[in-house]
């Protein structure tokens, strides 16, 4: 037994599935009068129309915008180096929330940024400026391999990383004795 | 697992010591019961402390010792002085009222004091040689001056009185008796003082009875009576009568059916009163006269047989000399206890028995009151009482009477009515365990409980919320949550064995006598353990007896009375092909006969008679076994071994090294098998302390003392990797760098595996240590510790040493120090007594993130550290310790006259919320939130809806 056709969906439905078409952003038409449309609709109208009087950049200069902004993106982890570094030496190596909280950040920072390093990179791709990422991305890597060593010198300061004899005193276990002696006094 | 707890040991580093016992801990986690010993007949009575007050206070010198006085009202001691200050034998003391002055003159041994009977404070004392063999208060014809006092001692076999002046002590007058004869006793009316000695040798004794004139202390008259046949001991006189307006002297025959009176200064005059015998024999008769020289010349017999007991009643005619039977009191069923109460000329006796209190006077034999006893539980027969009578109207009378009881119990009967009963039979306590509370009991108890309260009902929600006293309140035994509840299991010298409720405030659960000893004698508990598993407790005593009992009922399981097995000098706990047992080591060391099932696995570390040290092995071949001496210890000569201490059956080491300030470790030396040996020599006022090791025998550290008063108490204590001992010593400068110190010092030392920090020492990694081939090499030497030590100088002695135990040794060990000039006990911190604090210097950055500070010579008992604070705890033989299921927590007990018993949190309560936690206001501020949410989350999405769908 087969179920009956399911009803025509409501108006609302349809409306919701099929939005009017959205006006077209450059048209000469003027707004019939009364319209009020909001006020940032018409500057995005106005940039609209200055842009569209630019001549769009050829490839070549392009390419160079895109290294130069590849270049300052790789760059970026060790502009904040110094700043990271001073407050950190700031904050002592007692176990504080803003120390704490300043380590967490210094290792999660480099940590993402070397996870997503072709995303980061990835809008600047293009065919002629293959090899020449290459060279920006591992300079990038270097970058974030220097903010997390300063996060790695922090926690050594901090005396979190397990590198004493004591740090494994934890694993080592007493002498057990083969013989046993019973006093009776 | 391992992690948290390290992680835990380095937090707990980090924390400071808790010093203090708390306001709201004190009196509420502590319990003490304030004993003074049992009472003794002679030495009790009703005095008025303030001679215009009719108030009385009730005073005691005990069998312990003890001098105290209670108020009578509600029981509780008013003050206490502890006279008998080395346990040498025990002390027959002697104490007598000052009527009218407002104080109690005592002597025990060789020394006679004066207290002022309202505060306890020492008005004077003497000190004298010799032994006091009495003591009377002498009655002036003038009212207005302070009465003298007598005392008679015994110095090298002579008799020597002394009339010593009541206002300071000082002796007016002595005098010393020529012969050789046993004094016994002096007495006094107020024209003569008389002295009664025994004349003549063992086998039969002359009563001699020497007058004296009072003013002068001059011999005036001496008589003889003879009583060769009677006498052979002086337990044998039965009563000389004290101040009395007609002291007497009296015996009876050996068949016990005449009692022999004489008047003191009558000589010759031997009058023969019969006794009655009711129901069989009569097994004791008792004297009972009035203590004052106004009451009438009356005395009362009382006779008492195996199963009943009666008394006569006799005048005494002062002119004549004549004693005449005036009217008798019937014959009772089962012992009862008569005692005599004096107001002016009037002389009562009540007579008490376990369910009637009759009270008459001398004068005639009509019953002036009788009430029914009632009392709460039943204390046993009465044995002895003292009575006070206060005369309300012409024929209204009330009587209170203090009396001790079979059970050895001091209860105070008011007209009938039981108002007070103090456990003093739980005084001179010998030895002590803890015992967990048997699983089943406290299993179906808390079952019981949980089927009788609803998790739902308001009132269980409250408590969990409200604070609470920790202790239940219920009377029954029950675990609780954080394993402070647990049973103590107590011995005392008399042969009575007593369960406590540790949760309870130390209340006594049950009691039983185990032993029945001979006056005097004293018992001598050699071994006490406990069978958690089972429930049962054994315990052991010197002369092969035994008992089993069930720890949380004090059922007698099983008992052996005494020479039944071979004496016991010392016991074992050894673990068997059968399990744990007690196991008895006999005279010289020797185990003797071994079941082959029972044979232990250990070797056993046994002193023989001549005081060496042995290790002895059993070896079993087929079916017997054989026992061999392992090693054996001897000290220097002169020397002579005090006591030898090993670690304690449960110390948990949690963390095997100790972290230094550069994070590099310093490991400990944990060798279960370590005994520490005390030896001294009094010729050459030495004092060394030799750390052994108990499976091979070899010695792993020494010390020698030099100028050591071993009079002093020498103490120790040995746990974990260190250990600590305290004596007196008077050490002289014998270089420069040396300083001369005299006093009472306490030293710590601590062993490690090497010197340098991350080193295993001589054993390096291995897994496994043998004390008997420590290495590859044939031959080797033991490894030894490293030791670092100090020397701390102490203000008192400390008579004993014990160290808190924890569940899993994670909190810092506190030195527990008995301090017997102060009566309490302190809690010496470990982190004071710390051997690697910087000498000379202030600690570097390094040091101080270690928790070391600057080493100070001298360590003040700051009354802080006191875990008794304000209570005064005398006569502390020893201290036990127990873990609780907190492991910040450690159960303490002390006991020997009095019992002690508190928790201590060396690392403060870190595992437990304080009584200062407002629990109410987390609630409150949860519930606050809870409602907040639920208040503003429709509203917050409504916003939220109406921000998406509304546009302006």
């Amino acid at each position: 037994m087969s179920s009956p056709p399911p009803p025509p969906p409501p108006q609302w439905v349809v409306d919701l599935s099929s939005p009017p078409a959205a006006k077209p952003k450059s048209t000469a038409i003027p707004d019939p009068p009364g319209f009020s449309a909001a006020s940032t609709g018409n500057r995005k109208q106005v940039s609209s129309s200055k842009t569209t009087t630019r001549a769009p950049p050829t490839t070549e200069a392009m390419d160079t915008l895109k290294l130069k902004k590849a270049w300052e993106v790789a760059l970026a982890p060790v502009k904040q180096l110094p700043m990271t570094a001073f407050m950190m030496y700031m904050s002592g190596n007692s176990l504080q929330i803003f120390s704490i909280m300043m380590v967490l950040m210094a290792f999660k920072n480099p940590a993402m940024g070397l996870m997503g390093t072709n995303q980061a990179f990835e809008k600047f791709e293009s065919e002629g400026l293959k090899g020449k990422l290459l060279m920006v991305k591992a300079v990038y890597v270097v970058m974030n391999i220097l903010a997390l060593a300063l996060g790695f010198w922090k926690v050594n300061g901090m005396g979190l990383l397990p590198t004493t004899r004591s740090d494994w005193l934890a694993w080592e276990t007493a002498r057990e004795p083969l013989e046993v002696a019973i006093p009776a006094f | 697992m391992r992690l948290p707890i390290n992680l835990l040991c380095l937090a707990l580093s980090v924390l400071p010591c808790a010093l203090a016992v708390y306001a709201d801990e004190a009196y509420n986690v502590d319990y003490h019961h304030e004993l003074l010993g049992l009472p003794q007949p002679h030495t009790t009575f009703f005095h008025r402390p303030r001679q215009h007050d009719k108030a009385t206070l009730l005073y005691t010198l005990s069998d312990l010792g003890v001098l105290g006085a209670v108020n009578p009202g509600t029981g509780k001691v008013v003050w206490r002085q502890f006279l008998a200050d080395n346990d040498t034998a025990s002390p027959a003391g002697f104490l007598r009222p000052v009527e009218g002055e407002g104080a109690v003159v005592s002597a025990v041994q060789n020394r006679v004091d004066c207290w002022d009977a309202m505060s306890g404070r020492e008005k004077w004392g003497n000190v004298f040689a010799g032994q006091v063999k009495d003591l009377e208060v002498m009655e002036h014809a003038a009212a207005d001056e302070t009465k003298d006092v007598l005392a008679l001692f015994e110095d090298d076999g002579k008799a020597h009185l002394r009339r010593l002046k009541g206002a300071n002590g000082d002796v007016a007058w002595a005098y010393k008796d020529g012969s050789e004869d046993i004094p016994l006793q002096v007495s006094t009316n107020i024209r003569e003082v008389f002295i009664v000695s025994l004349h003549g040798s063992w086998g039969g004794y002359n009563l001699k009875i020497t007058i004296l004139d009072p003013v002068t202390g001059k011999k005036t008259n001496e008589y003889t009576l003879s009583t060769k046949t009677d006498i052979h001991s002086p337990d044998d006189v039965l009563l000389v009568g004290a101040n009395s307006a007609s002291p007497i002297v009296s015996w009876t025959d050996k068949a016990m059916k005449h009692l022999k009176v004489n008047i003191l200064g009558r000589s010759g005059d031997i009058q023969s009163l019969p006794l009655k015998e009711s129901d069989g024999e009569i097994v004791k008769v008792m004297l009972h006269a009035p203590h004052l020289v106004q009451s009438l010349p009356h005395f009362g017999v009382h006779s008492q047989s195996a199963v009943s007991n009666r008394a006569d009643v006799y005048h005494i005619n002062l002119a004549s000399g004549k004693i005449e039977k005036e009217y008798e009191l019937p014959k009772l069923p089962g012992p009862g206890a008569i005692s005599v109460g004096c107001s002016n000329a009037n002389v009562y006796f009540t007579r008490l028995t376990e369910d009637e209190v009759i009270l008459v006077s001398t004068a005639s034999h009509g019953i002036l009151g009788r009430w029914p006893v009632t009392i709460d539980t039943p204390h046993g027969s009465l044995i002895h009482g003292v009575s006070e009578v206060v005369q309300k109207a012409t024929d209204v009378y009330a009587v209170r009477s203090a009396v001790v009881t079979d059970t050895e119990e001091w209860v105070l009967v008011r007209n009938g009515n039981e108002a007070w009963s103090r456990p003093e039979g739980l005084s001179g306590a010998i030895a002590a365990i803890w015992a967990e509370i048997p699983e089943s009991k406290s299993l179906a108890k808390s079952l019981e409980v949980e089927a009788h309260s609803n998790p739902f009902r308001p009132e269980r929600f409250l408590s969990s919320i409200l604070p609470q006293p920790t202790s239940h309140t219920t009377g029954s035994l029950s675990k609780d949550g954080f394993g402070f509840s647990k049973v103590v299991i107590v011995a005392t010298q008399r042969g009575r064995v007593y369960g406590l409720d540790t949760g309870n405030h130390g209340s006594v659960i049950w009691s039983l006598q185990a032993f029945n000893l001979p006056a005097g004698k004293k018992w001598n508990v050699k071994g006490i353990w406990v069978d958690n598993s089972r429930g049962t407790a054994t315990i052991r005593g010197s002369e092969g007896e035994y008992v089993l009992l069930q720890t949380a009922t004090g059922d007698n399981v099983e008992t052996m009375p005494p020479g039944s097995s071979p004496p016991v000098t010392s016991t074992a706990i050894v673990d068997g092909p059968s399990g744990k047992w007690l196991l008895p080591i006999g005279v010289d060391g020797n185990p003797g006969e071994v079941p082959k099932d029972w044979v232990p696995n250990e070797i056993l570390i046994v002193q023989s008679a001549d005081g060496e040290i042995r290790g002895l092995k059993f070896e079993t071949k087929g079916l017997d076994t054989k026992l061999i001496v392992a090693w054996t210890f001897h000290t220097g000569i002169g020397q002579k071994i005090t006591s030898i201490v090993s670690r304690p059956t449960h110390d948990p080491v949690a963390s095997i090294g100790r972290v230094l300030g550069d994070r590099t470790v310093l490991y400990k030396y944990l060798n279960p098998n370590i005994v520490l040996v005390t030896a001294v020599s009094d010729i050459s006022s030495t004092a060394s302390f030799y750390l052994l090791d108990s499976v091979s025998g070899s010695i792993l550290y020494t010390t020698t003392h030099t100028g050591v008063d071993t009079a002093q108490p020498v103490t120790s204590a040995l746990t974990e990797n260190w250990f600590a001992y305290s004596l007196w010593s008077d050490v002289l400068s014998t270089s420069a760098s040396m300083t001369a110190a005299k006093g009472y010092q306490i030293l710590i030392f601590e062993l490690y595996e090497s010197a340098i920090p991350n080193d295993r020492g001589p054993l390096g990694a291995t897994d496994n240590s043998s004390s008997l081939e420590p290495s590859e090499v044939p031959n080797a030497e033991p490894a030894l510790p490293h030791v670092i030590s100090q020397t701390f100088l102490i203000p008192q002695a400390i008579s004993h040493m014990s160290v808190t135990s924890t569940r899993q040794g994670i909190t810092t060990r506190q030195l527990l120090c008995y301090l017997p000039s102060s009566n309490s006990i302190v809690g010496i911190p470990r982190a004071l007594l710390d051997p690697r604090r910087p000498v000379d210097r202030d600690p570097t950055t390094l040091e101080q993130e270690e928790g070391l500070f600057r080493y100070q010579p001298l360590i003040e008992f700051d009354p802080k550290m006191s875990i008794t604070h304000a209570r005064e705890v005398y006569g502390i033989k020893d201290v036990i310790t127990s873990p609780a299921l907190l492991e910040s927590t450690s159960l303490v007990l002390a006991y020997g006259v009095d019992i002690f018993g508190t928790r201590v949190s060396p690392s403060m309560a870190f595992d437990i919320l304080g009584k200062g936690f407002n629990k109410l206001s987390l609630v409150a501020t949860v519930v606050a939130l809870g409602v907040g949410v639920a208040v503003l989350a429709p509203m917050v999405r409504k916003k939220q809806i109406n921000g998406r769908w509304m546009t302006s």
